[in-house]
């Protein structure tokens, strides 16, 4: 490649360099942190001959001093309120200094960029180069030898240069997405699904905020190849799984002592599981167990069925425990109906059964959401955990009913905590283990959404060999991000607390190299049902309902009332 | 024994020094004592008003140049490399002008016969001392240039600032055998000297003796005194007591002293060494100034410092006023130097302390700091400097194929002073 001399000129390397990195010189406002530069070196090639090559590096950071402005003048200027531009002090002499970390080397003479590892360091008082906007695209994309390179926005310090990931790996390969609430996560995600709908790739989100309701709103508009299915859970299990209601009872019930457990495992153990509705199935196990208290009350002692040896009184804890576990799934199962009541003109439907009709939620050109709004950690890790086994066992099989599929999770914390959480024992953690332990064979990859990345479980972390960062203020979750991530770049891991919103770092096999982004917004895809939690607005136009109004009316009267009541109770 | 010499080595700081430094702190106060009342009486204590806030945005629109002068002396025993620099920080922050520029600057080779700076003369008395004196002639009459050319190019200061002296003491060049200028060099320095145009400067070839360095600098001096904008020498750290001396030389012509009583003073500010610096710092307070006083520079009193057959042409050196401005505690007063008494006394030395408080620990004009900063020959290039000397002084010797040139080349190369590392020592295990 001998683009060189088209490049603008930006500065002179310093002094001393290394394989690693070196410094430069940069004239004023040339550059900014996060820029790809290049410079020229010599390299000997291993045949005995010197050849001339392209070195790219990164701008890491960019330290700006004016050894003429002392640190007393600066003093003397703010305890006198003297304004610099007043005084002789010169001001047009900062030095620029730019840390660069070194990508790679390309060869002069060959017109394909192949990134080659740095074995010369670079020549000191070499000139440094701002390479083209297409150029550095090339170099950005040739590694990765993509076949499917999807567009997420541009480089953060060159809006012109694009940004492209491959997609190959990032559906097979597992992707981790951290940054804290409103620092552009769903952005990026929905970024990707767009592309990954152009390439007609299926996708599962369980969403849990309604972030992506917007993709049903447009699918016509924008996606009119595409299907886009709108699913709300079905708590209904197959009776392999029926060993969920142990722990349903224990985090939703009371917990069960032993006899008690040994009760509820004989009572689930008579009553036949009809896989229908998973509430209906408790309440036929309450009704069971009040058949057995009446027979354990009666003169028969139990004798009729066969529970005589247990005490009443354990009974009694089972089914009221029993009894709170459906109180509960009934009222997330409203919480959730009373959401999508509100979205009245977008189509819910019932998750289908993936054990049966699997091609339902997974086929080609289709985006599937589950909506989980309302739902608490536990169900909703039991419904992610029996979902994502059904759909992935259907991979495993030789006949491979549905295609190769994405599966993103929202607020991941909820469904893989860390051990250090002490919730190990959801469902969802073990299945999502053995997806992505194994999911990279069958064509199930995982994309990894979370605010907390530290309270995220380490095993299923590691197996992200991609990362992608937004803006992180807590210390725990940027030292998590540095040391999970090996292939984050130091210096990258330092600005995560400064992004800005839809900014972010991205680094793994997607990329050849750890590069900041500027995602592209694609507002568009908001959910304009959902609005934008603007509660003052809401407060100015409330209103009070009639009966409250009423309610308000009365209470005076009925207040003076009991005041005016002196008399000692009878 | 050892014991012993420690003892009395503290003893005497304790005792010892205790009584010297109490009598020279006690002479000290004293004459400062003397000079706060002359002073006084001479209405030579100004206070200036420091309102920066107020005073900056008024001198915003004025054209200020700083001016200084950088010098490499890169010591090697086969060659004699010079380097020197005059430049000049302008600024007028109204008009958006910062303009750094280097007017004057000379590479040479002092041992060269052909050095296009100082005319060939073979004298190796004194040879390191007459060095040093030729590269401090340079760069005075490189600084002075710089003067020159700013008069020269009819741009509008409103000051115009020197790192040091406005004249330099003269004595260290009027030695026999100090060599005149080159024409060439001359001319560079004064180009006024022949006319402007390039024809008649052809025409007269000048002597050695008006290109020697107290002619050429005489001429520079004389063409500075007429320039249409005030020039001030600044002076971060008087050694000497010039101020003071004056002020009794001319006290007593007054008749105000006795010459007993001026000559015992006299005496004592020599014996114990005061100087102007040890005086204002005790007698000036904070935005205090001094008002300048005419001093003859080469003269102490009416005495020529040291005769020589430069007396005639010395005594055609302008006097200057010499006065001092105090701008921080920490520091001493700085000497402010004019050829012409100032038009405009507090508002010149008003500006002066605006500029100088802006280092406020340091009390110096920062302009002046800053074109230092400018000048100054980094030691990245000096060092450069040297490496290709010494690798050119070996090359010729190795060239040269004898063994004893060889070994000469490399002994001058390693010349150094004697040094603690080289002493015999045990053998380490």
């Amino acid at each position: 490649m001998k683009k060189r001399s088209k490049w603008q000129t930006i500065g002179t390397v310093l002094g001393e360099t290394n394989i690693n990195e070196f410094f430069f010189s940069l004239k004023n406002y040339q550059a900014k942190k996060g820029d790809i530069v290049a410079t020229e070196t010599n390299v000997p090639d291993g045949n005995g001959k010197i050849i001339s090559v392209t070195v790219w590096g990164k701008i890491m950071s960019i330290d700006c001093s004016n050894e003429w402005f002392p640190r007393q003048a600066a003093q003397e200027l703010a305890n006198e309120d003297i304004d610099i531009r007043d005084t002789i002090l010169p001001t047009t002499r900062d030095e620029l200094i730019c840390k660069v970390s070194i990508l790679g080397y390309t060869k002069n003479n060959e017109d394909k960029l192949k990134l080659l590892p740095l074995v010369y360091p670079v020549k000191p008082a070499a000139s440094v180069d701002y390479p083209n906007s297409n150029d550095v695209e090339k170099l950005l994309i040739s590694d990765l030898n993509s076949k499917h390179p999807i567009y997420i926005g541009s480089l953060l310090a060159r809006e012109s240069v694009e940004i492209k990931i491959d997609a190959d790996n990032l559906v097979s390969r597992h992707v981790l997405i951290t940054g804290m609430s409103g620092s552009g996560k769903t952005v990026m995600v929905r970024r990707i699904i767009s592309e990954l709908m152009q390439k007609m790739f299926p996708m599962l989100i369980y969403d849990i905020h309604g972030d992506y309701l917007g993709f049903v709103q447009k699918n016509k508009q924008m996606f009119p190849n595409n299907k886009v299915k709108l699913f709300y859970p079905n708590l209904s299990i197959k009776s392999e799984d029926k060993e969920i209601i142990y722990t349903l009872i224990e985090k939703l019930g009371k917990p069960l002592t032993e006899p008690q457990n040994d009760y509820l495992n004989s009572l689930i153990n008579k009553v036949k599981y009809e896989e229908s509705s998973l509430i209906k199935y408790i309440n036929k196990l309450i009704t069971q167990s009040k058949d057995y208290i009446k027979d354990r009350n009666s003169k028969t002692k139990g004798a009729s069925s066969g529970m005589g040896h247990i005490k009443a009184a354990t009974m009694f804890v089972v089914n009221r425990s029993l009894g709170q576990v459906v109180k509960k799934l009934v009222s997330m199962e409203q919480t959730n109906f009373r959401h999508r009541k509100k979205m009245a003109n977008l189509k819910f439907e019932q998750l289908p059964d993936a054990g049966t009709e699997p091609e339902k939620i997974i086929s080609k050109g289709q985006l599937s959401i589950l909506y989980l709004k309302g739902y608490e950690t536990l169900p909703a890790s039991a419904i992610v955990s029996i979902l994502s086994e059904s759909l992935f066992k259907h991979r495993q099989e030789v006949e491979e009913e549905i295609p190769p599929f994405l599966t993103i999770i929202e607020e991941a914390h909820n469904f893989i905590p860390s051990r250090t959480e002490n919730k190990d024992n959801l469902p969802s953690v073990e299945t999502i283990r053995k997806l992505i332990t194994e999911g990279r064979k069958f064509g199930t990859g995982l994309m990894i959404v979370s605010q907390r990345p530290a309270r995220l479980d380490e095993t299923i972390v590691s197996q992200c060999n991609s990362h992608i960062s937004f803006r992180i203020k807590n210390q725990k979750d940027q030292k998590f991000v540095r040391d999970t991530s090996e292939t984050f770049d130091a210096e990258d891991t330092k600005q995560l607390p400064a992004l800005a919103n839809g900014q972010g770092v991205i680094s793994g096999q997607v990329v050849n190299f750890s590069l900041p982004v500027q995602i592209k917004f694609d507002e568009q895809l908001l959910n304009t049902d959902i609005g934008n939690e603007n509660f003052i607005s809401t407060v100015e136009k409330w209103d009070d309902k009639e009966t409250v109004k009423l309610r308000k009316k009365f209470a005076k009267d009925f207040s003076s009332i009991s005041e005016s009541n002196q008399r000692r109770p009878h | 024994m050892n014991n012993n010499l420690f003892l009395n080595y503290i003893n005497s700081a304790i005792n010892g020094s205790k009584v010297v430094q109490a009598n020279f702190l006690n002479v000290l106060d004293k004459v400062s004592k003397t000079v706060i009342k002359i002073c006084n009486h001479e209405n030579l204590i100004i206070n200036l008003d420091y309102t920066p806030s107020t005073s900056w945005p008024t001198y915003k629109n004025k054209t200020v140049a700083f001016v200084d002068g950088g010098l490499d002396k890169t010591p090697m025993p086969s060659s004699a490399p010079l380097t020197i620099r005059a430049g000049s920080y302008i600024v007028n922050k109204a008009a958006n002008e910062q303009l750094f520029k280097v007017n004057n600057s000379k590479i040479v080779d002092l041992f060269d016969p052909d050095n296009e700076l100082y005319d060939f003369i073979d004298d190796d008395s004194f040879e390191d001392m007459m060095l040093n004196k030729k590269k401090d002639a340079a760069r005075i009459i490189c600084e002075a240039a710089t003067l020159v050319n700013h008069i020269q190019s009819g741009k509008k200061y409103d000051f115009c600032f020197l790192h040091g002296p406005i004249q330099a003491i003269l004595t260290p060049f009027t030695q026999q055998g100090f060599p005149p200028f080159t024409q060439l060099a001359t001319e560079d320095f004064i180009p006024f000297i022949n006319g402007k145009k390039d024809k008649e400067r052809k025409k007269r070839r000048m002597t050695p003796e008006d290109r020697h360095f107290i002619k050429v600098y005489l001429e520079c001096i004389k063409f500075i005194k007429k320039s249409p904008f005030p020039i001030y020498g600044v002076v971060e750290t008087a050694v000497s007591a010039a101020y003071t001396k004056n002020l009794l030389y001319n006290f007593k012509n007054k008749g105000h002293i006795s010459s007993k009583d001026y000559k015992e003073t006299i005496d004592t500010i020599n014996k114990y060494r005061i100087t102007d610096s040890n005086l204002f710092e005790i007698i000036l307070k904070r935005n205090q100034a001094l008002k300048p006083i005419e001093i003859q520079k080469q003269f102490y009193g009416n005495k020529l410092i040291q005769r020589s057959m430069w007396d005639e042409v010395i005594e055609q050196y302008p006097k200057i006023f010499m006065g001092y401005v105090k701008a921080t505690d920490n520091q001493s007063p700085i000497r402010i130097e004019t050829l012409n008494y100032p038009k405009n006394l507090i508002k010149d030395f008003g500006y002066i302390l605006c500029v100088s408080r802006l280092l406020p620990n340091y009390g110096y004009l920062a302009g002046l700091a800053v074109v230092d900063r400018f000048v100054k020959i980094s030691n990245f290039m000096s060092k450069a400097s040297r490496n290709y000397r010494s690798t050119h002084l070996l090359k010729q010797a190795i060239n040269n194929k004898d063994q004893n040139t060889v070994s000469l080349a490399l002994k001058i190369l390693s010349k150094k002073n004697r040094a603690w590392i080289n002493r015999p020592t045990k053998r380490r295990k």
